[in-house]
């Protein structure tokens, strides 16, 4: 079975790595790359053509601008989003209108994400 | 092969408390006694699981949480504070310091960064960021320098507080600036001058600063034969 590729780009780094480590322990998930700067996501999921991008979260419940522009020239591509705050919360884009927040913020809420497990839904506008 | 150290991981960040036990777990030297999201029985719960050293992702319940710390910098034998996924922050690593923290890994440190600085700090030792050293060293120089020494006082006979006031009288400044740089009375002041005097053998203000020769790492006295 083809592994679910993933795109490591969230910070900061310490939370970054730990998601990795979570997710390299998975035999069905493959981490195709781990991003340390925003201005390289662009290039690497170009590059990488991930089913799964994992960014830092800014604000809560908002797509950073540039997972934007990646949704609508990639829309393969699957965002998940980690607040990075003491109570980190997880949010998931399967497209820009497509999206939830009911994912819980854990190693197996992340992993149930990541398979497809979850239930995104219909954005209200 | 020796005793395994028992961690004990308090953090609300579910996801990180998570990871961080998974990659514990990978190690032989560790064992995990609890995990949990801090709550208000957290603290009794780290004393109780019986952890040597205990990880916490939250400064501000370190410094409310009496036990975990010391506000007289007495560290607590019973557990050791690793801080992980810190702020960048120099105020809040002295602050954590004081309060007895042993480790502090900042949030752009490695995963790698936070086992060994558990493992470290259950060792015995203290671990904190390569650049917070500096922060460390120049924190303490100005301790020296603000707040001279117990063992000054032994070679001067000047209490702390006489000790703080040789720099500002060096520097020329009248009574009444001195009693309002520390909040005392100017009567407060002069009396601590008439003392300084006695103890160094200077003979009026002007001569107290050559009498108590300032250095950079400190300041020592010359004999009252000296100064006289």
């Amino acid at each position: 079975m083809k592994p679910i590729r993933v795109l490591v780009a969230n910070r900061p780094r310490l939370m970054r790595e730990l998601v990795m480590a979570t997710i390299s322990d998975q035999s069905d998930i493959e981490i195709v790359g781990e991003i340390h700067e925003e201005s390289e996501i662009a290039s690497a999921v170009e590059q990488t053509q991930p089913d799964f991008l994992i960014v830092a979260l800014e604000q809560h419940d908002r797509l950073p601008e540039f997972c934007q522009s990646i949704l609508q020239s990639h829309p393969q591509v699957k965002i998940i989003a980690i607040a990075p705050d003491r109570n980190s919360s997880v949010f998931y884009w399967a497209s820009l209108r497509v999206q939830s927040n009911q994912i819980e913020a854990s190693e197996a809420g992340v992993l149930s994400a990541l398979r497809g497990k979850s239930r995104p839904v219909a954005r209200i506008q | 092969m020796g005793s395994k150290t028992k961690v004990f991981i308090a953090s609300s960040n579910r996801l990180l408390r998570e990871s961080i036990v998974r990659i514990l777990a990978k190690r032989t030297d560790f064992e995990i006694v609890g995990a949990q999201a801090i709550c208000s029985t957290t603290r009794n719960e780290i004393v109780d699981s019986g952890a040597g050293t205990f990880v916490l992702d939250s400064l501000e319940f370190f410094l409310n949480a009496p036990i975990l710390s010391s506000e007289t910098g007495v560290r607590n034998r019973l557990a050791k504070s690793v801080l992980v996924a810190m702020d960048d922050s120099p105020d809040d690593f002295l602050m954590a310091i004081r309060h007895g923290a042993f480790g502090y890994v900042l949030q752009e440190a490695s995963a790698l960064d936070v086992v060994s600085a558990i493992r470290t700090v259950a060792e015995g030792e203290a671990v904190c960021p390569p650049r917070y050293v500096r922060v460390l060293f120049d924190h303490v120089a100005k301790q020296a320098a603000e707040f001279p020494s117990s063992r000054k006082r032994m070679q001067t006979g000047l209490t702390r507080r006489e000790q703080q006031l040789v720099p500002l009288i060096g520097r020329g400044l009248s009574n009444k600036e001195i009693a309002s740089h520390f909040g005392l009375s100017e009567q407060t002041v002069k009396n601590h001058i008439h003392r300084i005097l006695r103890k160094v053998g200077a003979s009026d203000r002007l001569s107290v600063s050559e009498a108590c020769q300032i250095t950079r790492l400190g300041w020592s006295t010359k004999s009252t034969a000296d100064a006289v």
